[in-house]
C-alpha cells in the first residue's frame, strides 16, 4: 500500500530523493517448491508436464521440473504469511492516493529455474511521475526494477514494473473544490 | 502438434503465423484460484464492495494471473525445448467476473539469433467478450533448430 502524504504534494522533490534508492537483496523464505507450482498452474488451467510432471521434467534438458516464467518473483518473496518486518520500498515511496493499480510489466527470463533452488531479489525504483487516469487527473506512477538471482548468484530474471497509485474519488472531489490537504 | 509436449522448430516457423490460443471463463471459481494460485490478497482482485469503493465496477484480475495465461500461450507454443526470454504486457482494461477470456497469438518476426537457438517475436493478447482486448502483449522467445 503506498504512503499518502498530507498537504503539498511536489513531485520533483520526491523524484529527486526517491529514484535511484534500493532495497537490500532479500532470500525467498522457502526453496521452489512443487504444490505452489500446481496451485499456480491450476489458475490458469495450464498442463504443462515440465512445471507439473517429475518424470516427464527429468528426461528433459532441464533434468527437473522448472517453475512457470511468472513465479520467479513469487519464489524469490516472503510470501503473506506469516507477515514479516522487510522493506518495501513501494510502501514508502510518498504518493497522492493509496488506491493503486499495476499497468505494465516486462520480465526478461535469462536461465531455468529448478525446483530446490533458491531466489533472491533486489528491487530498484527507476522512476517516478505524474500522469492523470479517469479516476483521477494527478495519479502518481512508479517504476521498479527487481533483479532475481539464484543460490549461485546467477542472474535469472529481470523484471520492470509500472504500479499506478490514484486517490478515492472523494478524495478527488475534494481537491477539485479547492479543500487542502485533501489525500487519500 | 500437441501443446507443450511436442517441440516446434525454428525453420518451420511462418511470419503472420497464429498460435493456438485458448480460453478461461472468469466464474468465482476462477477467481478463488486466482488467489490462491497468486496469493495476491489485495482486496480490489476479490472483495466487490471494496473495488466499487475504490471506484471499479468490480473486481478484476490481477497481475500474477493476467502473467500467467500470457506465458501460457508461449511455453505451450515454444514446446520443452524452447525457452521464452522476454515477456511485457499493458494492464489497459480489465478482466472482471463473469467475462470469458481468449487468449490469442500471431508471430511477427523471425531472426537468427545469436546462439544455437532462433529467435522469434510475438504479439500476443488477452480479449474478453465484454470490452474487447484488454492486455496486448509483445514476446520474444527462442526456438531449437533442425538437425
Amino acid at each position: 500500500m503506498p504512503r499518502a502524504v498530507e498537504g503539498k504534494y511536489d513531485i520533483e522533490v520526491v523524484r529527486r530523493e526517491w529514484i535511484g534508492k534500493a532495497t537490500d537483496a532479500r532470500r525467498g523464505r522457502y526453496p521452489v517448491e512443487h504444490d505452489p507450482i500446481r496451485r499456480y498452474c491450476h489458475m490458469v488451467e495450464d498442463r504443462n508436464p515440465l512445471f507439473l510432471d517429475p518424470e516427464f521434467a527429468a528426461g528433459t534438458e532441464y533434468g527437473a521440473v522448472i517453475a512457470p516464467l511468472g513465479m520467479v518473483g513469487y519464489f524469490a518473496g516472503n510470501g503473506a504469511w506469516p507477515p514479516l518486518e522487510e522493506r518495501n520500498l513501494l510502501a514508502e515511496v510518498p504518493t497522492r492516493g493509496v488506491r493503486l493499480i499495476n499497468m505494465n510489466t516486462d520480465w526478461e527470463y535469462l536461465k531455468p529455474v529448478r525446483v530446490g533452488d533458491r531466489l533472491t531479489t533486489q528491487t530498484v525504483l527507476t522512476d517516478i511521475f505524474e500522469k492523470p487516469i479517469r479516476l483521477d487527473p494527478k495519479a502518481v506512477w512508479i517504476v521498479t526494477e527487481n533483479r532475481i538471482t539464484n543460490q549461485d548468484g546467477e542472474l535469472v530474471a529481470v523484471g520492470r514494473n509500472t504500479l499506478l497509485t490514484h486517490r478515492t474519488p472523494e478524495a478527488v472531489a475534494a481537491d477539485a473544490a479547492g479543500m487542502e490537504g485533501a489525500r487519500a | 502438434m500437441t501443446t507443450a509436449t511436442g517441440q516446434r522448430y525454428w525453420e518451420d516457423v511462418a511470419d503472420g503465423e497464429e498460435l493456438a490460443g485458448y480460453e478461461l471463463r472468469l466464474t468465482w471459481t476462477k477467481m478463488v484460484q486466482q488467489v490462491s494460485g497468486s496469493q495476491d490478497f489485495y482486496p480490489v482482485h476479490h472483495d466487490p464492495g471494496f473495488a466499487r469503493e475504490a471506484g471499479h465496477s468490480d473486481i478484476f484480475y490481477n497481475t500474477s494471473f493476467t502473467q500467467a495465461a500470457l506465458s501460457r500461450l508461449l511455453t505451450d507454443w515454444v514446446g520443452p525445448a524452447g525457452w521464452v526470454r522476454r515477456l511485457g504486457f499493458q494492464m489497459r482494461k480489465m478482466n472482471m467476473p463473469d467475462d470469458r477470456l481468449q487468449v490469442k497469438g500471431v508471430v511477427t518476426g523471425k531472426a537468427e539469433g545469436d546462439g544455437p537457438l532462433g529467435e522469434v517475436s510475438i504479439d500476443l493478447w488477452i480479449e474478453n467478450d465484454r470490452v474487447g482486448i484488454t492486455t496486448p502483449a509483445e514476446a520474444t522467445v527462442l526456438l531449437p533448430r533442425r538437425g
